[in-house]
């Protein structure tokens, strides 16, 4: 085969690899809170963000990139544990449309306040890693140190809630919180804590994600930066099912993968089209009864 | 020793209990028979805390457990096995039997073989979704995972609900052997009377919401009248 | 119709033919030729409706509601002669945006799906109005805008089909995906769509000859486009308003409410779920593409960047505070949405705030964001359900 095309589609799938292991964290969030709350967070993308700025809003009192990440994890417990108390509590049973308005409502309000206070022009994150490609016989490689770590924390990440899950007392209170909260209260398990971990957990995956985002050399932190992202999260989400971790996960790279092709071999304009079309084309052929209704959670 | 005095609980204009008043003692199988909506369930669920009580007490000792949380009023040593068992399907056996010792401060490993002892079954079953068991070995699971946290009061809602008459009597007999052994306080609510009746020290019967006896279980089975209640056949 | 209820609704009667007659007269006044017509059609109006509330509102209910609408509509086409061009503009573009809501408000609240798109649904009739307009000019208005919504109808069916199984999340996710891809789907088709800059309408839209014939040669008001312009949106908000308020109060709106409540029910009932669902989608998406129509029309000009995500949030916003599930939170939103631009402005500067700054730049939206997020929490039926709950519990307390 042509040479040059090898090394496109090469490349092409690395670059995709990248951008999807980023979905497959958005998808996996998005499925940690409706797995375990019942409700679609359509602020999935705005919470980590407005906590990333906070977290690297102490840049500016000369700390260096890792305390700023640190900072940044903390912020995001912190707004996922109170979203969850004030915000979230009262949505429990009521209407589908209740929660998906309060959450898109809260996603304009926090992307209007991030704007207020740190403007929209793109913020530049000091960046541990280069950004610019390795090159392999003067062709460049589409993989940088950067990517690497990016894919690396994104593996890591995943690996660690799977692990967290499966393998731990909490993963299994979590779990059983989430598919029988009556009866897991019944045997002492204090469901309402979990389920502010689990607000915790999920927003703690987003700011990584917009950590990663927003932090190569290329790219800035701007209130926007999550939208697109968590567009094609929540479409993996979809496609994967919206109650499978795993299905989340690889449907996002999937995607990502899918979405390079396309932006190289067609046009960019295509990416988000082609994406709508696979998600409409997925959510038809399969079968209605995969999936479930909302459940009624009440704590 | 669970003493309830008085409880008054509706759900809307509808009164489900009406100044029901008992003491289950410690160490004692306590049956509460009556016939379907005579308010059982209703009755557990609201010492467990799932539900708020309009009126009276509950007290387990001297301890008031009415407006405290359910987690909390597990917390305590309440083990409560729901009516359909609430056995987690998607977990395997090993795991619902986990979930139960969490709460506990019981040696896991110590706690999983003891339960593994009282019931081989699940022994066998261990790493099996609990989905595939029969209903007998359901209600094994259930009540394993309840007695996993070591609890000092046992609320037991229809055991025998949709099992054979067999694996009924040997149900039973258990939960005798496990009240006289470890001085359980068990409040057993159950539609069949009779085999409850046989185990039970004490029994209480309810009808629309009200209790209609509260004596011994040798009295209220030879109580002619009493039957009618138990058995639904009064409006 | 017992004595008694007739009386309750006479004054209200007479107090609408008083209202029209002072209209006709007012209006005679101002306009020469036209003052026979003018009052004519006015006193009709009055009477129609007098009549109408009182003897025949339970029996010919659509006859009421279409007097009704005649009324409102004869009372806000006066009050637009009164107004300044900028006034006439904003409501105009309120009428506009108040039918979008109309559809949303059905969709949402008749037949509990979510539609997270309808910007992009507006955008549709918007750019079909501007197309059309630009390839034959000489189309006559109102078949340009029906060509628009016929347009609307099929794209929400398109995407309305798939949606029939899809649970609330899901579907407001795919809605989503489509408001963010549209502007993409309008790039795609630049040569059609005029990329990034948009595109005009051929012709200002003038009031038709026979229309000025009517009254005083040279009468000010309506040559002025913008007055004729807001006029054709209340007309055609009007009509829009009365096909919905017939819808809702049909066999089609009840079932609707049905599935919404209780889907198990209707399905038993005979009622075909996912047919009921794609109907009530087309009627939303139909409706949003006649109110992207007039944009079009009010605005001579047509730009992709307004039909973006934001504004199928701010559609979502303005329907949810007004009202779902109501007419009157329609035109609540609508009003609001008219309003909004010059209320935001007062705040700036009565708080003092930098125009320029970041802050008065966000202030749209941390304000419609914040009152979403309130008015679902604590007011979930918006201004219209709270209104008719204080309505209710005032009505009670007198007769308790």
């Amino acid at each position: 085969m042509d040479p040059f095309l090898t090394s496109r589609i090469v490349s092409d799938i690395l670059t995709g690899l990248t951008n999807g292991v980023i979905f497959g964290m958005v998808a996996l969030s998005l499925v940690l809170i409706w797995r375990s709350t019942g409700i679609l967070n359509f602020a999935q993308g705005a919470m980590p963000m407005f906590a990333t700025y906070v977290g690297f809003a102490l840049l500016s009192y000369h700390w260096g990139y890792w305390p700023c990440v640190v900072a940044c994890v903390i912020a995001g417990l912190l707004l996922g544990g109170l979203t969850e108390r004030l915000l979230v509590r009262g949505l429990y049973g009521k209407p589908e449309i209740n929660p998906i308005v309060v959450m898109v409502g809260f996603l304009i309000v926090l992307e209007a306040v991030a704007a207020s206070i740190w403007s929209s022009t793109p913020r530049s994150l000091p960046s541990p890693f280069s950004s610019f490609d390795w090159h392999l016989g003067g062709k460049p490689l589409s993989l940088s140190p950067f990517t690497v770590y990016e894919i690396a924390t994104a593996l890591i990440v995943m690996a660690a809630v799977a692990a967290l899950f499966r393998f731990t007392k909490l993963g299994l209170q979590l779990r059983a919180s989430a598919l029988a909260p009556e009866v897991s209260r019944l045997l002492g398990v204090r469901v309402g804590r979990l389920l502010t971990l689990g607000w915790m957990l999920a927003t703690v995956v987003g700011v990584i994600t917009t950590i990663l985002v927003s932090g190569g050399f290329f790219s800035g932190l701007t209130p926007q930066v999550m939208d697109g992202i968590f567009a094609y999260g929540f479409i993996a989400a979809a496609i994967g099912g919206l109650e499978s971790p795993v299905g989340a996960i690889v449907a996002g790279v999937v995607l990502g993968i899918v979405n390079q092709f396309v932006d190289d071999f067609v046009n960019q304009n295509a990416v988000i089209i082609i994406a709508l079309v696979i998600l409409i084309v997925s959510l038809m052929i399969r079968p209605s009864g995969v999936f479930a209704k909302s459940v009624q959670r009440r704590v | 020793m669970i003493t309830i005095e008085d409880l008054t609980v509706s759900y809307g204009a509808v009164q489900a209990l009406r100044n029901v008043s008992f003491v289950a003692e410690t160490g004692r199988i306590t049956a509460v028979l009556g016939a379907n909506g005579a308010g059982k369930t209703t009755l557990l669920r609201t010492i467990s805390g799932l539900k708020e009580p309009k009126n009276g007490s509950i007290r387990m000792g001297e301890l008031s457990l009415v407006n405290k949380r359910t987690e909390n009023i597990a917390r305590l040593g309440i083990g409560h096995v729901p009516e359909g068992r609430g056995v987690i399907g998607e977990f395997t056996v090993e795991e619902n039997l986990r979930l139960g010792a969490m709460m506990a401060k019981v040696n896991l490993r110590q706690g999983l073989d003891e339960q593994y002892a009282q019931f081989p079954v699940l022994g066998e079953r261990r790493k099996q979704h609990a989905a595939k068991l029969s209903g007998g070995e359901r209600q094994m699971l259930a009540m394993a995972r309840a007695l996993i946290a070591k609890p000092s009061v046992l609320l037991l809602d229809e055991p025998s609900l949709g099992l054979a008459p067999l694996v009924t009597a040997q149900l039973m007999h258990t939960i005798r052997s496990l009240c006289e052994t470890s001085d359980l306080t068990v409040i057993l609510v159950e539609q069949n009377a009779s085999s409850a009746l046989r185990i039970a020290h004490h029994a209480v019967v309810l009808h629309v919401g009200k209790s209609v006896a509260n004596d011994t279980a040798e009295n209220v089975a030879a109580d002619e009248n009493l039957r009618q209640y138990y058995l639904g056949l009064v409006e | 119709m017992n004595l008694a209820w007739t009386r309750q609704r006479l004054p209200i009667a007479i107090g609408a033919a008083v209202v029209a007659t002072v209209l006709s007269f007012v209006s005679a006044a101002t306009t020469k030729e036209g003052v026979a017509l003018s009052i004519a059609f006015d006193v009709a109006i009055a009477c129609l409706t007098a009549l109408t509330q009182v003897g025949f509102k339970a029996n010919h209910p659509v006859v009421a509601r279409a007097a009704l609408t005649l009324l409102g509509l004869d009372v806000a086409i006066f009050i637009t002669f009164f107004l300044g061009s900028s006034a006439n503009f904003n409501l105009a573009t309120g009428a506009a945006m108040s039918i979008v809501l109309l559809g949303l408000s059905f969709l949402t609240g008749a037949s509990g799906q979510i539609s997270l798109g309808n910007g992009a649904f507006m955008g549709v009739g918007a750019f079909v109005m501007a197309i059309w307009a630009n390839h034959h000019a000489t189309t006559p208005i109102f078949v340009t805008l029906l060509i628009a919504v016929v347009c609307g109808a099929v794209v929400g069916l398109l995407l309305g089909l798939p949606a029939t199984r899809l649970r609330g999340p899901y579907l407001a996710g795919m809605t989503l995906a489509f408001a963010v891809a549209f502007i993409f789907i309008l790039s795609s088709f630049s040569s059609w769509t005029g990329g990034d800059s948009g595109l005009q309408l051929p012709t200002q839209a003038t009031a038709p000859r026979w229309l000025l014939g009517l009254f005083h040669a040279g009468t000010a008001p309506l040559t002025t486009t913008t007055l004729y312009l807001t006029d054709v949106a209340i007309v055609v908000a009007g009509v829009a308003f009365f096909f919905m308020a017939n819808l809702f109060a049909s066999r089609v709106g009840r079932s609707m409410r049905l599935i919404r409540d209780n889907d198990v029910a209707a399905e038993l009932v005979g009622i075909s779920l996912p047919r009921a669902r794609v109907v009530a989608f087309i009627v939303s998406s139909a409706y949003a593409a006649l109110g992207g129509a007039l944009f079009t029309l009010i605005n001579n000009a047509v730009s992709p960047s307004t039909y973006s995500f934001a504004l199928s949030v701010t559609i979502l916003s303005l329907i949810v505070i007004g009202g779902i599930g109501t007419i009157s939170g329609a035109l609540i939103g609508g009003i609001i949405y008219a309003f909004s631009a010059n209320v935001i402005t007062w705040i700036t500067t009565q708080t003092g705030l930098n125009p320029q700054g970041n802050l008065a730049s966000q202030l749209n939206g941390i304000i419609f964001g914040g009152l979403l997020i309130l008015t679902m929490l604590f007011a979930p039926h918006g201004i219209a359900g709270a209104v008719r709950h204080l309505w209710q519990r005032v009505r009670s307390r007198s007769l308790g």
